[in-house]
């Protein structure tokens, strides 16, 4: 142990205000807009505050005022007057604050510096030049804080998602900052990956850390977080407690400006109690608002009525035999060594117009699946076939005519500098005339509410327009098959909504079956008609997403979760056997069902 | 989950991972200087047998680990042979090809040259598979005193490396998928390039100005020294390492100097 530097001398502040925002306005330098407009707030020792809001509201810029990111890092105007941990955030360096407060980022593939365990989580305490003896001490300590006990030695290579994230939060534990700031930490994890995460953040809450955290998957967060702030462009429009916030409907505007329904980011026992409420005509009061599925059985119970209702049957599938199937994947084994196979003796078939859902852990090999369809892999002789004809045997002209890939990042599939161009590059290249293309294009254009940018540069467009835009240039060639990766990732759920409409109105128009990769269980619920799960390169399960989240044994194989509003309609089906509800993975159909056992009862 | 990348470290229990990261870079300066300076075919088979023996013992890769990193490489420098083979003048016919002279001169002058293309590709696979570019940096500031905010800045240049690469491969997938083909020729690569250009900008910038909040969060740059916790130190293998590469460096060029080794392929024949 050498190289010990003089010990910085750290003092952290004794008031019980972690955080000060007075008046706070900041615009970033070169633009015209503030992004953060008057914001006012105070944050006490221990409590556990999320930040809700659609994309682009200013909800992580806020953050980056927490550890003085905004202005030191990142120039710009800020107006007003802001403490944390009892500096002052104008004169006090980022440096200063490494002390008092942790940042936790969305990607911890971008966060983590070095590339063994033991040596991230030792990083921050040796900038801080404290002796190398009481390092060590604290990263065993972080460690074992986030369940990583005798990992020091691993490279974060060979880590899957969840634990590179965890990593990243025994980084900043290991300095023992006084207030933990994460902004969407769970963003590209798998279920089981974001549901550790959460039970780590309730034990540091609960053993006293403060935390400020931004996050668009609420349903395990909501009966955890003591506080609600959300953000409307720039603005707060509402403070307090989690059951006030989710107890009456909210609107918020897209970062386009359009006014959408905020439903989506409420908790789902909290959706189906509103739902509930306005059905039965009895408000629910703010105190009875569940937050978890417990107390969203214990409000649905109190509202079925006495008599009894033959419960509705779920409708048959509507799946026809196909003679020869669009997709038909057989005996798939792939990997790039052959002690380690990505993908181990893989089967299945897709017809016309399905909305089919990959899921997964991280590292299950769906991404790999995917590629292997698009042939951007090489897949192995007579295992993949489109339309009958062997994917292997085919060009990237001939299977990109027929097969369409969004990628998770739109920015990576633009080639032209006009969205326009970007919409009819994919016919251009195929020979195709000047009037077909100009019709195609402003056709496409319509359909995902583009057509107002058509001289607009791709990148000066928003996220979600991108994300649309990379939609339309896929659309535009009218593919049997469209490939979705991860489509709600960076996204809010408002916006995946709206890309999973289009995605319904492109099969009702063309038929086109679309294959989603995404750990989204509740996209997966309420859209897909299909579940393929993997499991360390193997297929465990091919069927309904009832049959999937009714298996528990296969949820825990595959790493996901159930949505609540199914296991909210499976106990109260379980605690009332004759009663009117069965299981279901609709809000509508469970509110219905127990506003028709009214009915009758009345 | 991906392949990962050949040329990024991966930790080990070799001797070569437990060596200190500073006799591993004596080591590859030795090799690359010996290579350099060797223009006799059977110098250069001696020095790639040693870094093949060090690749596959001392640093234990497999061999389809350095079949993956180098098999570029060994089809670029078996065309270089080939070609120079045939091409170069010689004196000594050594045998005939459809009557077409084979001279000693030409086939030794063509073997050393492609071999001392192969064993700086090959040394350059070892250090870098089996050091780890923090420790390097530690070691540049702890044992070369060079100040640690410019060791860390070639730590992190070495870091981003595979995440770049990464990048590109996706970019490169996602272009495909869009159906442009990929195209040959120096302009057609100055093509893609610029359609690469934009995408891989924006993403390299996003992903730096990330890693830059997260070292600066955590007080990177705070104070003008740094703890480091168990610093890698230089052990008696790599006493030995360095003495042995040392000394084996002056004593071939002293030998070259004093014309005690045969120089007559030194220039080649024109």
């Amino acid at each position: 142990m050498v190289d010990v530097a003089t010990p910085a001398t750290v003092s952290q502040s004794v008031s019980r205000v972690v955080v000060d925002l007075q008046s706070i306005s900041y615009t970033y330098e070169g633009e015209g807009q503030p992004v953060l407009n008057d914001i006012s707030f105070q944050v006490d020792d221990g409590e556990f505050v999320l930040i809700l809001g659609p994309s682009g509201c200013g909800k992580s810029t806020l953050l980056q005022l927490f550890n003085g990111t905004i202005p030191h890092t990142l120039k710009g105007a800020l107006a007003g007057e802001a403490s944390i941990c009892g500096h002052a955030l104008t004169t006090t360096k980022v440096a200063t604050f490494a002390t008092d407060v942790g940042m936790v980022f969305q990607d911890p593939d971008a966060q983590i510096i070095c590339t063994r365990v033991r040596d991230e989580v030792c990083f921050g305490l040796e900038n801080l030049c404290r002796p190398a003896a009481e390092i060590m001490e604290q990263q065993v300590e972080a460690l074992r804080l986030v369940g990583l006990d005798g990992f020091g030695d691993r490279s974060v290579f060979d880590l899957s998602g969840g634990q590179k994230q965890r990593v990243s939060i025994a980084a900043v534990l290991a300095v023992r900052p006084r207030l933990l700031v994460l902004d969407e930490p769970t963003a590209n994890l798998d279920p089981a990956g974001m549901a550790d995460v959460f039970v780590l953040l309730h034990a540091l809450h609960k053993a006293g850390t403060t935390i400020v955290m931004v996050e668009h998957r609420v349903d395990e967060l909501a009966d955890r977080v003591s506080r609600v702030i959300m953000m409307d462009r720039g603005r707060m429009t509402f403070d307090g407690p989690p059951r006030e916030a989710f107890s009456q409907p909210r609107a918020a505007r897209s970062e386009e400006g359009d006014v959408v329904p905020v439903s989506a980011w409420f908790p789902q026992a909290a959706e189906f109690a509103l739902a509930l409420g306005t059905a039965c005509g009895v408000p629910i009061q703010a105190k009875d608002m569940p937050l978890n599925v417990a107390e969203a059985v214990t409000l649905g119970e109190r509202f079925i009525g006495v008599a009894a209702v033959m419960p509705s049957v779920p409708a048959a599938s509507m799946s026809s035999p196909e003679t020869t199937p669009l997709l038909r994947v057989q005996h798939l084994s792939f990997g790039y060594d052959r002690v380690e196979p990505i993908l181990d003796d893989v089967n299945f078939d897709l017809g016309r117009g399905r909305l089919v859902a990959i899921c997964g852990r991280n590292g299950s090999g769906k991404t790999t699946l995917a590629r292997l369809v698009m042939g951007i892999n090489d897949a192995p002789r007579k295992t993949i076939f489109l339309n009958g004809k062997d994917l292997s045997a085919l060009g990237p002209k001939e299977i990109s005519a027929e097969v369409g890939y969004v990628f998770q990042n739109p920015d990576h599939q633009f080639v032209t500098d006009r969205v326009w161009d970007e919409v009819a590059y994919g016919l251009t290249v195929r020979g195709y005339a000047d009037d077909a293309i100009r019709m195609r294009v402003d056709e496409v254009l319509g359909i995902v509410d583009l057509a107002r940018y058509a001289e607009r540069s791709p990148f000066s467009l928003s996220l979600g327009e991108r994300r649309r835009l990379s939609v339309a240039t896929m659309l535009v060639l009218e593919p049997r098959l469209l490939i979705l990766d991860e489509p709600t990732i960076g996204q809010d759920h408002e916006r995946a909504q709206l890309l999973m409409g289009l995605m319904v109105r492109l099969r009702e128009r063309y038929n086109t079956t679309v294959l989603m990769i995404t750990h989204d269980v509740r996209l997966v619920a309420e859209w897909a008609d299909r579940v393929l799960v993997l499991s360390r390169g193997r297929l465990l399960f091919d069927g309904t997403p009832e049959n999937m989240f009714a298996d528990e044994a296969l949820l825990a194989a595959g790493g996901l979760l159930t949505p609540p509003v199914f296991d909210i309609s499976r106990r109260i089906a379980a605690a009332l056997p004759a009663g009117p509800v069965r299981p279901t993975l609709s809000v509508p159909a469970l509110v219905d069902a127990i506003v028709k056992s009214r009915k009758v009862a009345a | 989950m991906r392949r990962s990348a050949v040329f990024q470290f991966r930790s080990g229990a070799s001797f070569f991972h437990r060596l200190d990261p500073l006799s591993k870079f004596a080591w590859l300066v030795g090799i690359s200087l010996l290579a350099f300076g060797a223009y006799i075919a059977w110098v250069q088979i001696v020095i790639t047998g040693i870094v093949l023996f060090t690749a596959l013992v001392l640093a234990r890769l497999s061999p389809v680990e350095i079949w993956r990193g180098t098999w570029l490489f060994v089809i670029a420098c078996t065309s270089f042979l080939v070609i120079q083979t045939l091409t170069l003048p010689g004196t000594h016919v050594a045998f005939r090809i459809a009557g077409h002279p084979i001279y000693a001169e030409s086939f030794d002058y063509a073997l050393a040259s492609a071999l001392r293309i192969y064993t700086i590709i090959l040394s350059s696979l070892v250090f870098v598979r089996t050091t780890d570019p923090r420790e390097l940096a530690i070691a540049l500031v702890t044992q070369m005193k060079v100040p640690y905010r410019i060791a860390y800045a070639f730590f992190i240049a070495l870091r981003i490396i595979p995440t770049i690469e990464d990048e590109i491969k996706t970019i490169g997938a996602a272009q495909a998928v869009r159906g442009v083909a990929r195209q040959g020729g120096i302009a057609g690569r100055i093509r893609e390039m610029k359609r690469y250009s934009m995408p891989l900008l924006v993403g390299s910038l996003r992903k730096a100005s990330m890693m830059v909040m997260s070292m600066e969060a955590r007080a990177f740059g705070a104070f003008p020294k740094r703890t480091f916790v168990e610093p890698p130190r230089m052990t008696a293998s790599g006493v030995v390492v360095r003495t042995v590469t040392i000394a084996a460096v002056v004593a071939w060029y002293a030998a070259l100097a004093t014309g005690l080794v045969h120089t007559m392929y030194v220039l080649a024949p024109a």
